[in-house]
């Protein structure tokens, strides 16, 4: 930091306005999500425009924000144990992450494993309320709930996210022996195969037998699966911001841990989807009996 | 209604039979009327024993301090930090105390939560009593009751509704076929429509009816949103939720009215769901059952305001052998 | 002007302060922000507090008197309509009231302005490792306080505004079943804000007591405060994901046709409770660990002792956090669990009564040889010591399911709940607001002022929660706005607790008020050679910008 007298190499950082105009975008959102869901203050429901003006403010806080960071890291503000704490963050935020998934994977596995002490003895089947739920959670995934084959589209989609894997280190080296060009490359690699992933998520989600809303296998199924598409979406996307950035000359072989943060992050979405391929997808297909003759 | 309060007036004044009810100004439990609350008691009084004193203990500990480490008492204070075998102590003794209270809750956990498997509690107590273990026999009817399970259990099915209790009961059918249901609505909502009827807030219109001495199990269910099955002089409260099928037990011998309330957030009449259970001796629950099955309710309900059998205690009756 | 310049260009001295607007709007100096999450924590403190006045008016006789009242008064209801949404409001108000005195009086008070006030301070660091950020916690709190006001003002249920399903937003009642309107979306989405907030704000502590200790300062010589706040900000971040996964799962239930918890389309409402209560019971250690730390500095302070068991007592705190990850389902014994089940949860619960029995003998210990002064902070910390206590063994009696399956969802557990949370977390946090009310603010509060309030209120919580466990063990049930006749007497005596402590909190804002006023001028250390953490080697309020030369910390663990 550039003050004359500090003798610490903490950073002290300006007053600024994004937290504040941060929280009146978040607030915005809420109320708008709410308007949009139920209707709020007189206005009818599916009104959007509260909605995407605080969507948009929310972009433009995290374009104005970042850039300042950006800046920042650039005038020598991120020193060496600067640079260790933004580390520490970005683990515990990913830390916070994993849990979040956690809740996912806790409801399917509950769903899975406990479905025919939910369904068995203790149902009342004389309650007309329960009757039709009973026929379902006989099975798992339940009767009638056609699920994909994981060795299908689900096996290659591992594989391309493996790959991404391996090009976002190889993009993360190159940079590391300031190979610029090749780590432009490997993120270019990285990047497609990311949306190769959503692409192939996407066709695979338009040709699924069962709906998000009305079935419970579809609830979990797709809130699982759902948000870590939202995260590979999230995770591409850094990793243009990143390509951008050394584009336009940012980054050394040294100084990059915006790119850090990148990689480690699509690591850990990548993680994700391991868990994901192997306790949604294949082992109630293989275990379990998901789908047609089951 | 004046049957009623007599029989009210007598369950709470008679001795061996009772109502229980919520008593102003009271510092404990309502008295149990099933071995669970029973035993429940003899828990809490055995918990107390230890957290009362572990309290006066602190405040001790405390009020000493204060009077005698004070800068007054004690201008220059000492500068230890350490002492590992005090240390030791205060770790170990409350773990062993912890210990203790396990040792308690464990066996009371099983025994209420577990319904009893009456084959097992009749061949139990036809082993002690072929074996001459008399004491064993005293403990373990007290505990269980051989004479009841003998009879094997009545079932019923509780069902939470916005906000009423629908009983039935499933076994007890007509020549048709058809099982006793019916819904109990409270007399009172805090409304200007509420009936008469007292206990204000407990009372229902048609009450769940059970026989004495004999072994209850209940099953709980909801219709809408969850609410909770709980009558405190018996023990017992267990969720009645959507979706799902709990089960409970229970054993009264004195013939009786038990109250309950709704004991989970449904909705704006939570306060108002009221449990009654009228205990009666098996006969007039026949009869009860019978006039239901008919479908008088109101006969049926009136058949039960007065017990039967108030003054003939039937406590432990099954001991007397 | 771009925002971002805004900022760049104002590159201000570490002793300059910025104006006014720039200063407490856009802060970016953690003791501006922990005094603005204090300021915030008063005033949705006043709130809860007087949600909990109109909940103790309405049970001060039996029927439905205050809460009619209100109906027919404010919003011009009559007759059977009053009536319902009498109740309707009534269940609204002990909702919001827990959620507020929770999530908006405890929290930001505890963590956000003593923890960002202090931490930094006590561990030498001249500010928290992302000050940016850390405003934003405090923002988004102030915006999740903001919409969750607003959830109480639009449509609930069938029967008025707001939601009214308790704290712990138990579905099918919190799902279109129970409240159909906005405001039961609005509220989750707050909720969101608020763990979004405090998930930002943990890492930042973390991060600072990581990364930023003095030369010197070992984790093993880091004072206890520091301790809580990292436990408490670990939970945090673990415990806070989950629950915003299950609120996002009933928020798509209702507006999106997912089944999660709908009965009907074979899911399970209780799958919500475990995860409702997976975070839930984290938090209530959340809430109580940075008050174990003030009480620790404060009875070491006024004995002029060191901390007895120093060690032990930082692995306490670690140990109640690790144990309390595996102990939720003791707030769902009736809901049907299997019995083996049960039984894990039982001894899992009350392994934590040993922990937490050091840290209660070890506060004696270091009282015990020392030369006491009853000052203020210190009667607040004895009286802690004495009423939490009071409440952790109501704790362990329901931590038995044997005892629990009759006390569950009665007035035994708020007797138990409150002594550990208003007479346990808010003295704590009572004591470290006189204790840091000089070094903060720069100016003398009024003692006799400060004895008075502790008096009156160490009084009328007892007189206000103790005979609520005459009422739970009579059965008397929770979230009841009327009751039986035979519930009255004690109902009656709670109300006049609650009297006592309005006399206690007019005195708390008059002592308030007087120091403001007076302004006598504080000192850098008024305590004396007891307090020999770092904070006291500065001036009071300290520098905008302390430790522009860090401070070699040589000191022992405890000190
Ligand atoms: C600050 C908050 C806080 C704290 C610290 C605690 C601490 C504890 N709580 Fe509490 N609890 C709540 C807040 C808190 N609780 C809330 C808000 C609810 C209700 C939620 C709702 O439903 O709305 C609740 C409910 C609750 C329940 C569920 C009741 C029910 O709904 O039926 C249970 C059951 O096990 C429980 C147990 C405990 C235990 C065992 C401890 C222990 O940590 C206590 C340990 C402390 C001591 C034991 C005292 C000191 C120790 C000694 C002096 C050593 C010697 C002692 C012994 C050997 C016993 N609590
Ligand atoms: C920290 C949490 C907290 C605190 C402090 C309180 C404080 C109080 N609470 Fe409680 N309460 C809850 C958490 C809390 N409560 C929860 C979680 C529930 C359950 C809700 C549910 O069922 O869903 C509940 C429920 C609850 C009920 C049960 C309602 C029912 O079941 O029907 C009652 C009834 O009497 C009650 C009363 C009170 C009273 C009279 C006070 C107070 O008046 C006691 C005195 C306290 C003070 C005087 C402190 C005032 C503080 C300030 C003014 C701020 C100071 C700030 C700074 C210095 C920065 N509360
Ligand atoms: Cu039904 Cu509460
Ligand atoms: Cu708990």
């Amino acid at each position: 930091m550039a003050h004359g007298e500090v003798k610490h190499d903490y950073h002290l950082v300006n007053p600024s306005p994004w937290p504040l105009i941060g929280s009146v975008a978040v607030m915005t959102t809420a109320l708008g999500a709410v308007n949009f869901m139920k209707g709020l203050f007189g206005m009818e429901k599916g009104t959007w425009w509260l909605l995407a003006l605080g969507f948009a403010m929310i972009i433009w806080v995290m374009i104005g924000w970042w850039r300042e960071v950006i800046k920042e890291g650039r005038i020598g503000d991120h020193t060496p144990v600067v640079s260790i704490g933004l580390r520490y963050g970005m683990i515990l935020f990913i830390a916070s992450e994993v849990m979040f998934f956690v809740g996912w994977f806790w409801s399917f596995f509950e769903f899975a494993i406990y479905h025919t002490a939910r369904a068995g003895a203790h149902w009342d089947a004389a309650n007309p309320l329960y009757a039709d739920a009973l026929s379902r959670f006989k099975h798992w995934p339940p009767a009638g709930v056609e699920t994909f084959d994981p060795f299908h589209l689900p096996l290659i989609n591992t594989l391309v996210l493996l790959l991404s894997g391996t090009t976002v280190t190889w993009a993360h080296h190159a940079l590391q022996h300031n190979d610029r060009n090749g780590a432009k490359i490997g993120l270019v690699f990285t990047i497609l195969l990311g949306m190769l992933f959503t692409s192939l998520q996407a066709f695979e989600y338009s040709h699924a037998q069962f709906t998000y809303d009305g079935t419970l296998y579809g609830s979990a199924f797709f809130m699982a699966t759902g948000f870590h598409g939202a995260h590979v979406v999230i995770g591409t996307i850094f990793l243009i911001v990143c390509l951008v950035r050394l584009m336009m000359g940012g980054m050394t072989p040294t100084k990059h841990l915006g790119f850090e943060f990148a990689a480690w992050y699509w690591h850990f979405v990548d993680v994700v989807w391991l868990f994901l391929f192997a306790f949604v997808y294949v082992t109630p297909y293989l275990v379990l009996g998901g789908g047609e003759g089951h | 209604m004046r049957h009623f309060l007599a029989a009210l007036g007598a369950a709470l004044f008679a001795a061996p039979a009772f109502a229980a009810i919520p008593k102003d100004g009271a510092y404990g439990m309502q008295p149990a009327a099933t071995r669970i609350a029973e035993r429940i008691h003899h828990f809490h009084n055995f918990l107390l024993w230890i957290i009362i004193p572990i309290t006066l203990f602190v405040m001790i500990l405390l009020l000493w301090v204060i009077v005698r480490h004070n800068s007054r008492a004690n201008p220059t204070p000492r500068k230890f930090s350490h002492n590992t075998l005090i240390e030791v102590i205060w770790t170990v003794v409350p773990a062993l105390i912890l210990v203790a209270i396990a040792s308690q809750s464990f066996p009371q956990l099983y025994y209420e939560d577990v319904p009893p498997n009456l084959q097992n509690v009749q061949d139990k107590a036809k082993t002690l009593l072929a074996d001459g273990k008399s004491a064993q026999y005293e403990a373990f009817v007290k505990e269980y009751n051989p004479d009841a399970a003998a009879k094997g259990y009545v079932n019923v099915k509780i069902q939470g509704n916005q906000w009423n209790w629908t009983y039935s009961y499933p076994d007890i059918t007509d020549d048709a076929g058809n099982s006793i249901e019916f819904i109990s609505n409270p007399l009172q909502t805090g409304l200007p429509t509420d009936q008469p009827g007292e206990p204000r807030n407990l009372a229902v219109d048609y009450p769940m009816v059970v026989p004495a001495g004999r072994y209850i199990r209940y099953y709980t269910a909801a219709a809408d949103v969850i609410h909770s099955f709980a009558v405190p002089s018996f023990g017992v409260k267990t969720d009645a939720i959507p979706g799902r099928l709990n089960e409970g037990w229970f054993l009264v011998d004195e013939p009786g009215v038990y109250y309950g309330q709704c004991s989970e957030l449904c909705g704006v009449n939570h306060a108002y769901m009221p449990i009654e259970v009228v205990v009666v001796p098996q006969e007039q629950f026949d009869r009860w059952a019978q006039l239901m099955l008919t479908g008088d309710y109101d006969a049926a309900a009136a058949s039960v305001k007065t017990i039967a059998s108030l003054d003939q205690p039937v406590k432990y009756a099954s001991t007397n052998h | 002007m771009p925002m971002d310049e805004v900022a760049l260009d104002h590159h201000h001295d570490a002793d300059h302060k910025p104006g006014f607007f720039v200063r407490w709007l856009f802060s970016t100096n953690h003791k501006d922000i922990g005094t603005l999450y204090l300021v915030f924590a008063l005033i949705a403190g006043i709130v809860g507090y007087t949600l909990s006045g109109l909940i103790r008016w309405e049970l001060m006789e039996p029927g439905i008197g205050p809460m009619l009242w209100i109906q027919t008064h404010f919003f011009g209801l009559e007759g059977a309509e009053a009536i319902q949404h009498a109740k309707h409001f009534y269940n609204m108000v002990i909702t919001y009231h827990g959620l507020i005195m929770i999530f908006f009086l405890v929290m930001p008070a505890l963590i956000g302005g003593f923890g960002n006030w202090f931490v930094p301070l006590m561990i030498g660091a001249p500010d928290m490792a992302f000050p940016r950020m850390n405003n934003i916690s405090f923002w988004l709190t102030v915006a999740a306080f903001t919409l969750a006001c607003i959830s109480m003002t639009i449509p609930g249920g069938a029967s008025g505004n707001g939601f009214a399903g308790g704290w712990v937003l138990y579905p099918p009642l919190s799902s279109t079943v129970g409240h159909p309107g906005p405001a039961m979306d609005l509220l989750i989405l707050s909720l969101h804000t608020a763990g979004i907030a405090s998930i930002l704000g943990a890492i930042n502590f973390i991060v600072t007591i990581l990364n930023m200790r003095a030369p010197g300062m070992t984790m093993h010589k880091m004072p206890l405060f520091a301790w809580g706040i990292l436990v408490t900000a670990v939970l945090l971040l673990l415990s806070l994901p989950v629950l915003a996964a299950a609120l996002t799962m009933l928020l798509t239930d209702r507006n999106f046709g997912s089944q999660f918890f709908n009965p009907g389309g074979g899911g399970d409402p209780v799958m919500f409770q475990h995860l409702f209560w997976f975070f839930g019971h984290p938090e209530v250690y959340i809430m109580i660990l940075p008050a174990f730390g003030i009480i620790s500095h404060i009875v070491s302070t006024f004995s002029k002792k060191p901390i007895f068991g120093y060690l032990g007592m930082a692995y306490a705190m670690v140990s109640i956090g690790v144990i309390g990850f595996v102990v939720w389902a003791h707030h769902m014994y009736t809901v049907g669990m299997n019995v083996d089940l049960k039984a894990y949860f039982v001894a899992a619960t009350m392994v934590i009564a040993v922990p937490t029995g050091i840290k209660i003998f070890s506060w004696i210990a270091t009282m015990w040889g020392g030369s006491i002064e009853f000052k203020v902070p210190m009667l607040w910390a004895i009286g802690f010591i004495f009423l939490f206590t009071v409440g952790g063994v109501t704790g362990v009696v329901l931590a038995n399911a044997g005892i629990d399956h009759t006390l569950h969802d009665t007035y035994y557990v708020v007797a138990h709940f409150h002594y550990v949370l208003s007479l346990g977390a808010v003295f704590g946090l009572f004591a470290g607001w006189y204790y840091w009310f000089e070094k903060m603010f720069g100016i003398k509060y009024n003692g006799m002022i400060g004895g008075l309030h502790f008096w009156l209120m160490f009084i009328g919580s007892n007189v206000l929660f103790f005979p609520q466990h005459f009422l739970g063990l009579q059965g008397m049930p929770r979230r009841y706005i009327d009751y039986a006749d035979g519930f009255h007497t004690w109902h009656y005596w709670s109300s006049v607790g609650y009297l006592i402590t309005l006399a206690a909190t007019t005195v708390f804002f008059i002592g308030l008020v007087e120091a403001f006023v007076r302004r006598r001028k504080g000192v850098a250390n008024p305590w004396g050679e007891g307090a020999t953490t770092l904070e006291w080697t500065l001036p009071s309020p300290p520098p905008f910008h302390q430790y522009s030369e860090l401070p070699h910390f040589t000191g022992k663990g405890g000190h």
